[in-house]
């Protein structure tokens, strides 16, 4: 045993110790949680997200510039990680090594891992260069992530001097395969010192890159960095489709006390594990439309808080006393954050590691709704409304159908033998703006020769609302009611003109027992004007700007038929927003958000039709009436309404037609 | 501390009135109930009162047919600990109900405060409370605003004329609450399930010493209101429309 091994065993096993040590309690602090967790399914999907998110580092690269440098980083790391395993192999038993390989390929081996020694320096210059001098916001300082930059710079540049004071020391075969390492060797040369002193000069640059490879494992646990050992498993374990509803609560279970999360152990493990993966990289603040209005959320602050809540409910928690454990609701998230979120999910689709925001906020609002009643006396309004009249607004159910006079639009207890139900949603047949989109959508089905019913005032709100509002109770209610009506009917196709009925329809109900083909009808229509059943002749000798609804889009990935009905139309000129599809900013009405007043910051309509007025566009057309109504708000907020019209998809086409 | 609450069912504000077949009474198919809105301010505070007091009890009571039992559970659901319902006619007046309600209260051991609204959104009355009041034998004071409970009670209400009157008096008392008396709170989802297995004693007419004869309104022919006129625009320049517009008040709408 030389003095090395020993000193090694002695360092390296304190120090995977320790590391081993801090990483059983992230571990036990994650298991400690009581909500539940998915279990895993369609494993070569799961493997597929893996070799494309991970070794293909597709999520990360949507941002060019800093994806490249994350790649050459994460590509560096995984390859000179191995001639770390080398080195502490070697150190421990001198003649074992990699080179068993063949030298080909050990000789490849070591080229690249010089390569990206200095391809890694290249990418943490950018990296300094980006944190310090672009600043980009999101990003917002971090010791621990100049600390991180300054553990990986040293390591690579103790690995460059270790290789050229072993080319000049121990003159190995394969030294001209280190194509940086060994013009620095013959640089360093010029010293004229002895062969003995270039061999311990690379001795102690190996254990400056050692010590540092040590040190740095003790760091991880408590850094963003950790991110290292769960984005992998995160990303293996994401929710793989687009399209996901709200987790259903049973209430019939016996023995739940607590609905929703009131402390952070009633969170999953796998929230957990976003915590842990959280890079803090600011992808989802930079996107949120609450954080871009000065409201007091952050997605990337929730979920460092959140993680911090655990933390600092460390003992309790490991101690399973849960009991004890401190309430979610802290002096970082307020329920003012809770309250801010339009459940847009920019966030998510943003997150390169796949953290899921959305879930956490809504299930915090579970809580403080059902469990507590604390929630803004507006949102407690709507809830009153749908209770009594099943619809957010305060109308009569019995003149549901009002909207549809003069019509002669059968109800399914009129008639049921029909090719789709239209369901009309409380905003289509309650708000006057968005009757007469209603009204266009039924000319439009009328003139391609649809066959439809409505189920008039059979139909009830679906609940969305009531659900990202947080209360799964109300929400279920009015779904059962829903879909008793509408199996009664043995309703097969849905179409709707709501983004939010649409997702709540075709995402959610097939929880309670409601399986329905559903359609929105920016998929209809594209679909009728396709197949010839609708012919756009009269021209909009106009520039339309399309604004992507957040249920549509990001929740439903639905962006090209929206499009596709507005290219259809003769003479028009469709535009984009600076902000589109994924990376398009909510309305500001969704999660609730319609029914509560916005009391803090700029407002969200506003800056978004700021957005669309950057255009020039003549007519902001949209697929929600939500939208429909929060941007309406917004251009006359402008006072613009005499030279912007904002439009639905359906009556710009009903017009052409 | 033994606190009461007297609530009222009404159709939601919502209902589109209709008349039964013989115009006796409104139609009640389709009509979704509700605790009236005055009601919840007095649940509320009632509620309030028990939180400060510890050791307190809160009833509700209402009086009415079988529907009823669905706003006492509201009102279970919200905090009170038990229930009574009194049952009486559909159509029964002000005095049964109050009548009713105020035979219920006296069967009780005990009773420190009484809350109800000012009045209900149905037939807007706003004299139950007050009839309650009298055939119980205690003080009240009605479109309350604050009150704040010592070894008396003061009791901030509002008049016409944005002007307020404070007034004490001592227990037991009852309090009718005007709008903004407090914000009444959203029934919490255990409290919703608990209140579905907390009792609610039922009370006939003879078991609290009232009768049909108590009943001292009858309704018979009941009429909508009619339906609201298209607004009228006057032309003309200013002194034609002045000119029109005296002409109007005094041959058409008899206002001047």
């Amino acid at each position: 045993m030389t003095w090395q091994t020993f000193a090694f065993l002695i360092v390296a096993s304190g120090a995977f110790g320790y590391s081993g040590y801090r990483f059983s309690i992230l571990y036990k602090l994650m298991k400690h949680h009581q909500g539940k967790a998915f279990r895993l399914n369609n494993l070569p999907a799961r493997i597929q997200t893996v070799i494309i998110n991970i070794l293909g580092q597709q999520a990360v690269l949507k941002k060019r510039a800093a994806g490249i440098m994350h790649t050459t980083i994460f590509w560096g790391f995984i390859l000179i990680s191995l001639g770390t395993v080398e080195q502490f192999i070697s150190t421990l038993y001198a003649p074992a090594n990699f080179e068993f390989i063949g030298q080909n390929l050990y000789s490849l081996l070591v080229k690249v891992q010089d390569f990206f020694t200095v391809a890694i320096l290249v990418a943490i210059a950018y990296a300094c260069y980006r944190r310090f001098v672009i600043r980009p916001e999101g990003l917002g300082k971090s010791r621990d992530a100049n600390i991180v930059l300054t553990f990986t710079g040293a390591l690579m540049v103790a690995i460059l001097f270790m290789n050229a004071f072993h080319i000049l020391g121990q003159q190995p075969w394969y030294a001209s395969a280190m194509i940086f390492s060994e013009p620095l060797s013959r640089w360093i040369a010029n010293l004229n010192a002895s062969q003995e002193t270039y061999a311990s000069l690379g001795t102690f640059f190996k254990w400056v890159h050692m010590l540092i490879v040590l040190g740095f494992s003790m760091y991880i646990p408590s850094s963003k960095h950790l991110h290292i050992v769960a984005a992998g498993p995160n990303t293996f374990m994401r929710t793989l489709s687009r399209e996901k509803g709200m987790k259903k609560i049973n209430f019939e279970e016996e023995g739940i006390e607590q609905f929703g999360t009131g402390k952070v152990t009633d969170l999953s493990w796998k929230d957990v594990l976003d915590y842990y993966s959280c890079t803090e990289c600011g992808r989802c603040q930079d996107l949120c439309p609450a954080y871009n209005t000065q409201k007091p959320l952050s997605p990337k602050a929730l979920i460092l808080d959140l993680k911090e809540n655990m933390y600092r409910n460390k003992q309790a928690i490991l101690a399973a006393d849960y009991a004890s454990v401190t309430h979610v609701i802290d002096e970082h998230v307020t329920e003012d954050v809770i309250w801010a979120c339009t459940s847009c999910r920019a966030c998510e689709i943003a997150c390169p590691v796949f953290i899921e925001h959305t879930d956490k906020i809504y299930d915090i609002r579970r809580s403080l709704v059902m469990m507590e009643g604390r929630l803004p006396a507006e949102a407690q309004t709507v809830m009153k409304n749908m209770e009594n009249n099943f619809s957010p607004w305060a109308f009569s159910p019995s003149d549901r159908a009002n909207w549809a006079e003069g019509m002669n639009i059968p109800t399914m207890a009129e008639d049921s033998n029909v090719e789709v139900l239209l369901w009309v949603g409380c905003a289509g047949s309650y708000d006057d703006r968005n009757k007469k989109v209603l009204r266009s959508f039924s000319s439009l089905l009328r003139k391609a020769g649809v066959k439809f019913s409505i189920l008039g005032t059979e139909e009830q709100c679906t609940g969305d609302a009531a659900r990202r509002i947080g209360n799964e109770y109300l929400f279920q209610t009015l779904a059962q009611a829903n879909i008793d009506t509408l199996n009664r009917y043995r309703v097969k196709q849905i179409v709707t003109a709501c983004p939010h009925c649409f997702n709540t329809l075709k995402n959610e109900y097939k929880d309670f027992g409601g399986t329905y083909e559903v359609f929105h009808h920016s998929q209809y229509l594209a679909r009728l004007i396709q197949e010839g059943k609708i012919k756009p002749t009269k021209a909009w000798d106009e520039t339309i700007t399309f604004h992507d609804s957040c249920y549509l889009g990001r929740w439903n990935n639905i962006y090209d038929q929206p499009r596709s009905v507005l290219q259809s139309l003769p003479a028009a000129r469709v535009v984009e927003m600076k902000n589109h599809h994924d990376a398009s900013m909510c309305c500001g009405a969704g999660g609730g958000r319609m029914w509560m007043e916005e009391k803090i910051g700029q407002k969200i309509n506003v800056a978004r039709t700021e957005q669309a007025l950057e255009t020039k566009a003549g007519i902001v057309a949209s697929s929600c009436p939500f939208c429909m109504t929060m941007l309406t708000d917004g251009v006359k907020g402008k006072d613009m309404q005499e030279k912007v019209r904002v439009l639905d998809i359906a009556e710009l086409l009903d017009q052409s037609v | 501390m033994n606190i009461y609450v007297c609530i009222k069912q009404v159709p939601d504000t919502e209902t589109k009135i209709k008349l039964n077949a013989d115009s006796s009474w409104i139609d009640t198919a389709g009509v979704k109930w509700i605790m009236s809105p005055f009601d919840e301010f007095a649940v509320e505070e009632a509620l309030r009162l028990k939180e400060k007091n510890p050791g307190s009890t809160v009833t509700v009571l209402s009086a009415g047919p079988a529907r009823v039992i669905d706003s006492i559970r509201t009102a279970l659901a919200m905090g009170c600990d038990s229930g009574v319902h009194v049952e009486i006619a559909e159509t029964a007046d002000n005095n049964l109900a109050a009548k009713a309600l105020a035979g219920a209260l006296k069967k009780e051991a005990h009773v420190d405060i009484v809350f109800s609204g000012k009045e209900a959104i149905d037939d807007g009355a706003a004299q139950t409370s007050q009839l309650i009041a009298e055939y119980v034998g205690i003080p009240y004071v009605t479109v309350a605003l604050n009150a704040e409970y010592g070894s008396t009670v003061k009791v901030k209400r509002e008049i016409e004329g944005g002007a307020f009157e404070l007034f004490e008096a001592p227990m037991p008392l009852l309090i009718a609450a005007q709008k903004g008396m407090n914000e009444p709170r959203y029934a919490k989802l255990p409290e919703i399930m608990k209140a579905k297995k907390k009792e609610v004693k039922l009370l006939k007419m003879a078991d609290v010493g009232v009768s049909e004869t108590d009943q001292k309104i009858r309704y018979r022919n009941l009429q909508l209101p009619p339906p609201k006129q298209a607004g009228k625009k006057i032309a003309g320049d200013p002194a034609t429309q002045a000119k029109e517009l005296v002409r109007l008040l005094h041959e058409e709408a008899k206002v001047v």
